[in-house]
């Protein structure tokens, strides 16, 4: 078979796919756009002498690149379990639905919060064996504070259990924020349209 | 007040999402028998099920099923040619399809008996509409 007309459409192809996921894990990245890439293989080995139109027929029944990235985004979102979801690949991809209008900021907010929370609990967890009077759980006429610099006047409570407490706080923000963020994807129609 | 007439284009996209719901189900569906790649897939569904989709669609869809445990795949290399990648249904994925199929079944039986005076074009009264 003689893909020589082929063969620079469909890189070139191939080369927007690419930039549109680019932001995926390089293994995951690679095989799909290998199993893209055999899928158009297939379909022109199935015509004697392929040309350029039968190519751009083949790329066009295949998806825009555009929207072959969209919806592997979206399944990628929804199909990783919640607690093996990187924060950071969450905020990562939640950024690039900022653009996607009020939905998707909505949702890059929520995120963004969930995951400050998060990482307060972890911090304040870390910062207790350096700076045991200024950090943890005190209670005062001023209200509530995980930390104070320098020392001030409150009753701290639970101190022998505020870094156990503060990392399950902190793995609970993170979970939790992780399952809002599917559950609004699943949910805010509009935002699915356009991410 | 004018009442606005159904448009066309709303059936469609009604139509567009009822195939989009049924994908995941004619896919673990297709892989029943054997193990197939994605091209081999979409042309099952074509012949059997009348699900034209975009052919990009189905590849997303395969990989979340793969990631969700219910299918396997893996990189065979042809004999002549270039490799493709096959999948089959695992044991997980194979209770899902049982479950789902039972559910579809009831479910589109319960909606055909609703449907018979609709399709025979008749009223509540028996009468035609």
């Amino acid at each position: 078979m003689n893909l020589t007309h082929c063969i620079p459409m469909v890189d070139t192809y191939f080369a927007q796919l690419n930039a549109k996921l680019s932001d995926l894990p390089v293994e995951r990245r690679q095989d799909f756009l290998r199993e893209l890439r055999a899928h158009v293989l297939d379909r022109l080995e199935q015509v004697a002498a392929p040309t350029v139109d039968d190519c751009r027929n083949v790329l066009k029944a295949l998806g825009a690149p555009d929207e072959i990235a969209r919806q592997y985004r979206m399944e990628m979102i929804l199909r990783t379990s919640s607690w093996r979801l990187s924060p950071f690949k969450v905020l990562r991809t939640t950024l690039r639905w900022t653009v996607a209008g009020v939905q998707g900021y909505l949702v890059f907010v929520v995120a963004l919060i969930g995951y400050i929370l998060s990482a307060s609990f972890y911090i304040c967890a870390l910062l207790k064996p350096f700076f045991p009077k200024n950090v943890g759980f005190f209670v005062s006429d001023a209200g509530i504070n995980f930390a104070q610099f320098p020392v001030q006047y409150g009753q701290e409570y639970l101190p022998n259990y505020f870094i156990p407490i503060c990392i399950v706080m902190g793995y609970l923000a993170t979970f939790g924020t992780t399952l809002l963020i599917r559950f609004l994807v699943r949910h805010l129609s509009q935002l699915r349209k356009k991410i | 007040m004018l009442k606005s007439t159904p448009k066309l284009e709303s059936t469609e996209k009604w139509e567009a999402q009822i195939r989009k719901g049924c994908l995941d189900l004619a896919i673990l569906a297709s892989l029943w028998k054997t193990r197939l790649y994605g091209l081999e897939i979409l042309r099952v569904l074509e012949q059997n099920s009348r699900l034209v989709v975009a052919e990009g669609t189905v590849y997303p869809i395969l990989s979340r099923l793969k990631e969700e445990g219910l299918l396997q795949s893996e990189w065979v290399e042809a004999e002549a040619g270039h490799p493709r990648k096959y999948y089959w249904l695992t044991a997980a994925g194979r209770l899902k399809i049982v479950s789902m199929a039972h559910l579809w079944k009831g479910f589109a039986s319960s909606l055909n008996q609703l449907l018979v005076p609709v399709l025979n074009g008749k009223d509540d009264k028996g009468e035609p509409s």
